[in-house]
């Protein structure tokens, strides 16, 4: 436990100090916060935007951060050849991997949360009470994040960043149209395509699973079996990630 | 004598794009490393010194032959704990001070009370002044007193050095060539490789010669010296290159 511990730390602290960081986060932080001047063009939709602007400001703001940070993750320490003295520790490598994703991933749970109050303060500034109910949106957000950041770590484990990076994008752009890819499977005539669209949507990660901003902000009723079905489909993505990454980084050399 | 280090028949080639044919790095390299001795693995540039050790510590495998580190497969997490390893020309996370960087060494080697033999170890290879200081900041000899002081941190049985007197000036290297002599008088075992001969050459009870992959010659110093001129000694680095010539 130790020496998975001391991964997290050094990841945590390594992409802590990434300036590229510091800018995702004043530029989120600015863009809630402005959300309060869009009143006078919101038409008396203003609580309305407050509540989604802020929700998905934080959502871009942690696929951004999983994105770029997630995708030099290994290959800069290969590169860097920073991993020769930690690989040639009596540390396995699926404890490199597990640490690796779990430094990313709770420093991104902490600016994630830390939005979370920044977007409430915004919402109690505007209308005298806090919206607690929008917190809901945080783990499903951070589900999506760490199937997003197993992509990452998947590929960033054989490939360069620039190709981990693009399909991080793709990853997160199917993903999302994950219903559409169904109706176009339920829809098409021609066999193939029919069997091909199936196959992607059940093999591609849906990341609509995990999209609850439509549902809170217009005060949707939630469902604890979709919600139980998004936990354990989250989870049970991202672990089968890892273990993917795992086997391919046990394999791998470095020249 | 026990056998710390003992490779048999190792071929290893590689290619650097898919286009091009693969280049054989090492020839049916064969060697064997006592327990409790110094061992200088010698060769010019590009002759499979680095190579060689990457699969000692097992980060590239070989293409054939077998490894064996105290009779164990070299990935084994056992000859890990036993291990203690400097790379050539080392990088390290810039954004940690000398000491967080040599805590993490500690926990991943499962060292748990570190505190002070880190702090000992700082002090050891001369950088007690830079304790907090970012790795960022370390000067190229600095790098390579920190990356001895992280091969050192868990008291490995058996330290690999991938040209650690490279980048360090006179004092340094008198300090790393000490505390080379001082693992040997611990017991433990030390295989470095070198350009610098003289310092070699001060160190070592045995060396191997390395050229372009092949193991040309093994064996102890001044035995080897004396076959090199029959009349006199002569100094390793004559005879280093007399050798190179003789396989050129």
């Amino acid at each position: 436990m130790n020496r998975i511990w001391a991964i997290i730390e050094n990841t945590f602290k390594e992409s802590l100090r990434q300036k590229i960081l510091l800018l995702l986060v004043i530029f989120s932080i600015l863009l809630i916060v402005v959300s309060i001047f869009l009143e006078p063009f919101a038409l008396g939709e203003a609580p309305r935007i407050l509540r989604d602007f802020g929700l998905a400001v934080s959502a871009l703001f942690g696929v951004l951060v999983v994105i770029i940070i997630g995708s030099t993750l290994i290959h800069k320490d290969i590169e860097k050849r920073t991993i020769y003295t930690v690989i040639t520790k009596p540390v396995r490598r699926s404890e490199i991997i597990i640490g690796k994703f779990l430094g990313l991933l709770l420093l991104i749970i902490i600016l994630v949360c830390a939005m979370a109050v920044i977007q409430q303060l915004v919402i109690f500034f505007y209308e005298s009470s806090f919206d607690f109910s929008l917190l809901i949106a945080i783990p499903f957000l951070i589900l999506e994040i760490m199937i997003l950041l197993g992509i990452l770590l998947l590929f960033s484990s054989f490939s360069s960043p620039a190709l981990s990076a693009i399909m991080g994008i793709l990853f997160f752009i199917i993903g999302h149209a994950s219903p559409d890819l169904k109706l176009f499977a339920d829809q098409v005539k021609i066999p193939a395509m029919k069997y091909l669209a199936y196959g992607f949507y059940y093999i591609l990660p849906n990341l609509e699973n995990f999209n609850l901003r439509i549902d809170l902000v217009h005060k949707l009723p939630l469902y604890p079996d979709q919600i139980l079905f998004s936990v354990c489909y989250g989870l049970i993505y991202t672990i089968f990630l890892v273990y993917l990454a795992i086997i391919i980084f046990q394999r791998r050399e470095f020249k | 004598m026990d056998v710390a280090i003992e490779l048999k028949n190792i071929c290893r080639s590689f290619k650097n794009h898919f286009w091009q044919n693969k280049k054989q790095v090492l020839k049916d390299v064969s060697l064997k490393i006592y327990k409790g001795e110094i061992f200088g693995f010698l060769g010019p540039n590009g002759a499979g010194k680095t190579t060689t050790i990457k699969i000692i510590t097992g980060l590239i495998r070989p293409d054939s032959g077998s490894i064996k580190i105290f009779g164990h497969p070299a990935n084994a997490l056992e000859v890990k704990k036993r291990i203690g390893f400097l790379p050539e020309s080392p990088y390290f996370y810039e954004h940690l001070t000398g000491y967080e960087f040599l805590k993490i060494s500690a926990l991943l080697s499962n060292q748990k009370d570190y505190k002070s033999g880190i702090l000992g170890l700082l002090e050891k290879v001369g950088l007690k002044h830079a304790v907090r200081l970012q790795l960022r900041k370390y000067s190229r000899g600095m790098l390579q007193r920190i990356g001895i002081a992280q091969a050192l941190v868990a008291e490995p049985e058996l330290l690999i050095l991938d040209e650690p007197l490279t980048g360090l000036d006179p004092i340094g290297r008198k300090e790393i060539k000490d505390i080379i002599l001082e693992q040997k008088a611990k017991g433990n075992t030390v295989f470095f490789s070198s350009h610098i001969l003289p310092d070699a050459e001060a160190v070592c009870d045995r060396i191997g010669i390395i050229i372009d992959g092949q193991i040309i010659k093994v064996g102890e110093l001044n035995k080897l010296l004396k076959k090199g001129l029959k009349t006199d000694e002569i100094s390793l680095e004559d005879w280093f290159v007399k050798q190179i010539k003789r396989n050129e």
